[in-house]
């Protein structure tokens, strides 16, 4: 009884190997991971790389190229000025950038000693 | 503009130009019949790719004010962009409902 289930399982496994070869399929009866998961998966980087429009992030590079091809019309970076002027504005106010040895860090240094 | 959306874009620029060379590493990991010592090597030089070109790493952001969260995919706004934009009818199709 015990001889026949064997043959029996043997010949199963070559019947599924010659129908996994017919049918193209992959003959693998231990279930080992090839990785190949990771080969079938679509790439993402062309969705990725699309996300934001291509312009963003070259605004300062664009009005440059513009700016340097016509200087008759004397374009300024907005936002940029505003920046400037917001900083002189703070500092008009006492509430700039502290100077090199005077930031809290420093002073929790020195307070130590 | 966002100083945030700037950092993903150059993450997802990088996460672009490495991926073929990772899912590559990452192919060899994941495969037991080759060596174990070539699988933890492959493994090695994955852990060893800049931070940046990891594609975890990539968010999307709104794209009017660069918030993180609360960003519909379809549209690439935040949800009060979104609304604003609605609202303006500059979202073709979007309506307000009423019933």
């Amino acid at each position: 009884m015990a001889a026949t289930t064997h043959v029996a399982k043997a010949r199963l496994a070559t019947l599924a190997q010659l129908t996994a070869r017919l049918f193209d399929n992959v003959y693998n009866p231990t279930g080992v991971r090839t990785g190949n998961k990771v080969l079938r998966q679509r790439l993402i980087g062309p969705a990725v790389s699309t996300y934001y429009p291509d312009w963003y992030g070259k605004e300062p590079r664009i009005l440059r190229k513009i700016s340097r091809a016509f200087p008759e019309l004397e374009l300024v970076n907005v936002a940029n000025e505003e920046r400037i002027d917001e900083l002189e504005r703070r500092k008009r106010r006492g509430k700039g950038a502290p100077k090199k040895g005077e930031g809290k860090r420093a002073q929790l240094g020195k307070k130590k000693k | 503009m966002h100083a945030r959306i700037l950092r993903d874009l150059r993450n997802r620029t990088a996460v672009a130009a490495f991926e073929v060379q990772r899912q590559a590493y990452r192919h060899i990991t994941r495969n037991e019949q080759l060596p174990a010592r070539i699988r933890h090597q492959a493994q090695l030089a994955l852990n060893a790719f800049p931070h940046q070109t990891r594609p975890g790493n990539v968010k999307n952001r709104c794209l009017e004010t660069g918030r993180g969260r609360g960003v519909f995919r379809d549209f690439r706004l935040c949800r009060y962009q979104f609304r604003l934009k609605a609202l303006r009818g500059e979202l073709p199709g979007v309506m307000k409902s009423t019933w």
